[in-house]
């Protein structure tokens, strides 16, 4: 079994005009690994060639230079499809169908067991809060639950391999931890997942590896915590420490020539207070 | 199987569509007004009508909604990108686009049922009111020729190939026809039918007598009678089985018996029939070729899809099934202008010295023409109306030659779709 996940190669993609002259590179000489059971975060603006990235390796592009391999195979291979999932930027789905209809339809393209479907479609369902709404069309449902009942469709074949383009957008700050914590999730399940987002809140909580594209190019890439850290920087974080205990830390630092950047009470998120608010009504 | 997720995905989609029902609600009440729409005077003109706008007008509304729905399927889905979760998923595009066909051609097969039922049933129940007499129209006949025809005794005269019999035992037409109970068959039975032309001497005539014999050609057994011919008018007689079965040869001979009365005649006047099965049996031969011409329109719409925008697509599937109409017209075009240079033609106009321009852009469009008469679906191969409105039972054979003219074309098609689909890009 291969090491890697995802495998990419030099890379390159330029479109095309009207004449088929060459105009506009995408993405230009992308190599990146990303090793099997890794969240691997693809940072970057919009037209930095996130989406691009993703297309080419599902095959929705085909790529003007450079190879990819998804699990250890060619991602050409039709068949290794059958061990990915794909959460697209907007929910494409077909609205005249309703939650259920959708994911069979998509667990019958994997070929999965009509039984083993069916309990398959239940949990999703059960698992992305669209129970009351199941027989629903999809053209009633709000952004939100479209991308819930997206996000389900992209894993209703257990796959090894999910690739997330902007799973959050769309959702709000619950919805969004949810699909967080169910990202986390897939890791301990040991599924590799690729999340392209430009939402860098997104990323910091989950990845474990990142990479920044900007205008095609591979800017950056490394592990979130080598990346954020500052060596040079010292954090302590205390709890029940009175004024003069903090007068005498400080001065304690000062004669040890440390510089004290800041001293002061750690401020929460407002996702997280927005979130404990929700829950606790 | 992933093919068929596909068909029955697409089927889905298109009947959940409004577009559907309003085109085959139209369709039904075009169906239900038919009978009543002017027309001339005979009996069975109701009949016939119905036949003609159902055929023709009915199946047009349904080509629209077939074109509407197939030409733009595939456009629809790439544009607001639903492609893209089929197109993650292990399958692959020839499959998508064969997966599309099926279903728009299970769509197509279900519109044409559907509606050929309501309408074969209704003319049943129009046709049980016309007298025996009149219910050709509801037969499925066939044809058989004279292969022999001449005069017994002497002509009056010949004029423009008619062969003119004065009354009074002067002459006698005389056809033969041979190899009739090739497949005998108790439910067989045979009619002839006489389309001639009568003149009289004795003034205006709305008919006159003449004497048939319809005779086994070995041993003479049949029978002479007197009949009535009326004038622009054909008679259709039965004939006795037995008269067939003896030898599978038939001799007919008629004249008039006055002798101021005249009857024109040709080899084609009289034909014999065999009548084998009902009208039943040949309008669902014709709906199976009509269901061939529909998966050949479908095919052709979804093939423009796979590269073509939705409203480019759809004028293109339109434009394909015009010009599959009027092939004979594109073949002739460049003829039409060669006719400006007859010599000798009475119009005027024709009379003209012949334009250089004329004759430079006819050089020019020749050949692309012809090509273009070839590429594009000869869809007058599946006219079957025709044989409706005569009686006349559809040929096996012509329902083959149909069977492999869409199959080879589809397949065609298909391929160039597959190579168009699989090069596609999906930004």
């Amino acid at each position: 079994m291969d090491k890697y996940a995802v495998k990419i190669e030099g890379l390159t993609k330029v479109y095309k005009d009207f004449w088929r002259r060459k105009k506009i590179p995408a993405l230009t000489n992308l190599s990146l690994n990303i090793e099997r059971g890794e969240i691997f975060g693809l940072l970057g603006p919009n037209g930095s060639g996130k989406t691009t990235t993703i297309k080419l390796l599902l095959g929705l592009l085909f790529p003007t230079s450079g190879k990819s391999w998804l699990l250890g195979c060619p991602s050409s291979d039709l068949k290794i499809k059958s061990k990915i999932g794909f959460l697209p930027e907007e929910t494409y789905l077909y609205k005249f169908l309703n939650a259920e209809e959708i994911l069979d339809f998509y667990g019958k393209l994997f070929d999965i067991q009509r039984k083993e479907r069916k309990s398959r479609i239940d949990r999703l369902i059960r698992d992305v809060g669209l129970e009351p709404y199941r027989k629903r069309p999809l053209s009633q449902y709000s952004k939100g639950m479209l991308r819930r009942i997206g996000l389900a469709q992209a894993i209703i074949n257990d796959p090894d391999l999910v690739i997330l383009d902007e799973p959050t957008s769309g959702l709000d700050p619950i919805g969004s931890r949810e699909i967080k914590d169910l990202i986390l999730e897939f890791k301990r399940q040991g599924k590799t997942v690729l999340l392209c987002t430009h939402l860098l809140a997104d990323v910091q909580n989950v990845c474990d590896r990142i990479a920044i594209l900007d205008k095609g190019v591979l800017q950056v890439i490394g592990s979130v915590k080598e990346l954020l850290s500052q060596k040079d920087v010292i954090e302590f974080l205390v709890r029940n420490l009175s004024e003069d205990d903090v007068q005498a830390v400080e001065s304690f630092i000062k004669n040890r020539d440390g510089d004290v950047l800041s001293i002061g009470h750690p401020s929460s998120t407002l996702e997280d207070i927005f979130i404990n608010i929700i829950r606790k009504n | 199987m992933v093919i068929f997720i596909i068909a029955h995905h697409t089927f889905r989609e298109a009947i959940r569509k409004k577009i559907l029902y309003v085109l085959m609600g139209l369709g039904i009440l075009i169906i239900i007004a038919a009978p009543f729409f002017p027309t001339i005077d005979e009996p069975d003109a109701r009949v016939k009508m119905m036949l003609v706008v159902f055929f023709q007008v009915v199946m047009l509304l349904c080509v629209v909604g077939v074109i509407l729905l197939s030409a733009t399927s595939l456009p629809y889905e790439i544009e607001d990108r639903t492609i893209y979760g089929v197109l993650s998923k292990p399958v692959s595009r020839l499959k998508i686009v064969i997966g599309k066909i099926i279903g728009f051609a299970l769509l197509s097969a279900l519109i044409i049922v559907i509606l050929s039922l309501l309408n074969v049933a209704y003319i049943k129940q129009i046709a049980s009111g016309l007298p025996e007499s009149c219910r050709g129209v509801l037969k499925a006949r066939d044809e058989f020729k004279a292969l022999r025809f001449y005069i017994q005794g002497k002509s009056h005269h010949t004029s423009e190939g008619i062969v003119w019999i004065k009354g009074g035992r002067d002459g006698v037409a005389f056809w033969s026809f041979s190899d009739l109970c090739k497949t005998p068959n108790n439910k067989t039975s045979f009619e002839v039918e006489f389309d001639l032309k009568v003149e009289s001497g004795r003034g205006f005539v709305g008919s006159i007598p003449v004497v048939v014999g319809i005779e086994d050609a070995f041993q003479g057994l049949g029978k002479t009678e007197v009949l009535s011919l009326m004038v622009d008018e054909p008679l259709t007689l039965k004939i006795d089985p037995e008269v067939v079965q003896k030898s599978g040869s038939v001799n007919i001979t008629v004249f008039p018996i006055h002798e101021a009365d005249y009857i024109g005649v040709t080899q084609k006047d009289v034909r014999l029939f065999s009548v084998q099965k009902g009208f039943i049996y040949n309008y669902a031969k014709a709906i199976v070729i009509t269901f061939l011409k529909f998966l050949l329109i479908v095919i052709i719409a979804v093939m423009g899809s796979t590269y073509l925008s939705a409203p480019v697509s759809i004028a293109a599937a339109f434009v394909v099934f015009l010009c599959g109409h009027i092939l004979d017209f594109i073949k002739d075009f460049s003829l039409l202008i060669h006719r400006y240079d007859v010599p000798g033609h009475a119009l005027p106009t024709v009379l003209r010295k012949p334009s250089i321009l004329l004759i430079y852009v006819d050089y020019i469009i020749k050949k692309p023409l012809e090509w273009f008469s070839v590429i594009m679906p000869d869809f007058k191969r599946f006219d079957t109306l025709k044989f409706l409105l005569k009686g006349i039972n559809i040929p096996l054979e012509t329902i083959g030659a149909v069977f492999a003219y869409t199959t080879i074309y589809a397949g065609i098609c298909i391929f160039i779709s597959s190579i168009i689909f699989k090069k596609r890009e999906f930004l």
